[in-house]
């Protein structure tokens, strides 16, 4: 894998923070951060179902892999250095179903967690990069 | 000579002994996990492993010649066995403290290296067909 596409939701606060958080983080693989449903994403993946992607965390590698939802979290966590080894601890079958039962609950109230951060820690609207 | 010279050359002919077997055993099987963790670019391990066998047995002789110094009469063979005992023991601690270090730095270097390569671990949910 050479490239690691992620489609962030733009409308939620908690998803921009992640997508900030992405950005700087070292990573094993470069990673692209593309708002989901945006132009850029239209253009890039034209064969992908662009609604479905703003209402779960879709990621895309240079090959048109995609993965979607806790696996597409654990996929992220993967690609970063400080965070692989968790990402294949949290791929095994003791902690795979927390980790969806969790991803699921956390991807159904990001708006209403995103009302949680305070305006101090908001991140920015645009893309950092 | 007198007992406590006969302590001090067994202590050292003892401890020496005991370095050279750990560091032959750490030398002998560290590289395999070496040769692993380079890419199976056996000179750099053999290089490394090298390295890493003389900076245990600097560190291990230093401390035996720093530590041989007998605080206590040694005046009979009970008094003698006992001063080697004390000393002794606390290299094979020192021994097996820097063991464990070394297994520990090989461990490492070699987690990092299966990490660096290791795939995703879900399979892909779908392919976009370009």
């Amino acid at each position: 894998m050479n490239q690691l596409t992620v489609l962030y939701d733009p409308r939620c606060t908690l998803c921009r923070s992640a997508r900030d958080f992405l950005s700087k983080e070292e990573s094993y693989v470069p990673i692209v951060l593309v708002a989901a449903g945006s132009e850029t994403a239209r253009q890039r993946f034209p064969g992908l179902d662009h609604a479905a992607t703003l209402s779960t965390l879709t990621v895309i590698d240079d090959r048109g892999n995609v993965w979607k939802d806790d696996a597409a979290f654990v996929t992220c966590l993967w690609a970063l250095r400080r965070y692989r080894e968790w990402s294949l601890r949290l791929a095994t079958p003791a902690f795979r179903p927390h980790i969806r039962t969790f991803f699921h609950w956390f991807s159904e109230n990001r708006h209403r967690l995103s009302s949680f951060v305070p305006q101090a820690l908001m991140p920015s609207q645009e893309a950092s990069r | 000579m007198d007992p406590k010279a006969w302590t001090y050359l067994v202590y050292l002919v003892l401890s020496v002994a005991l370095t050279v077997w750990v560091a032959r055993t750490l030398h002998k099987n560290g590289r395999i996990f070496l040769v692993d963790v380079f890419g199976g670019n056996e000179p750099l391990a053999d290089s490394v492993n090298h390295l890493l066998v003389v900076g245990f047995y600097l560190i291990n002789f230093g401390y035996v010649t720093l530590a041989l110094k007998l605080s206590i009469p040694v005046e009979s063979v009970p008094q003698s066995i006992e001063a080697l005992s004390q000393k002794v023991g606390a290299v094979l601690l020192v021994l097996g403290g820097m063991h464990f270090f070394n297994l520990y730095v090989f461990s490492r270097m070699r987690r990092k290296v299966v990490l660096a390569a290791a795939p995703p671990p879900f399979l892909p949910d779908a392919c976009l067909t370009r």
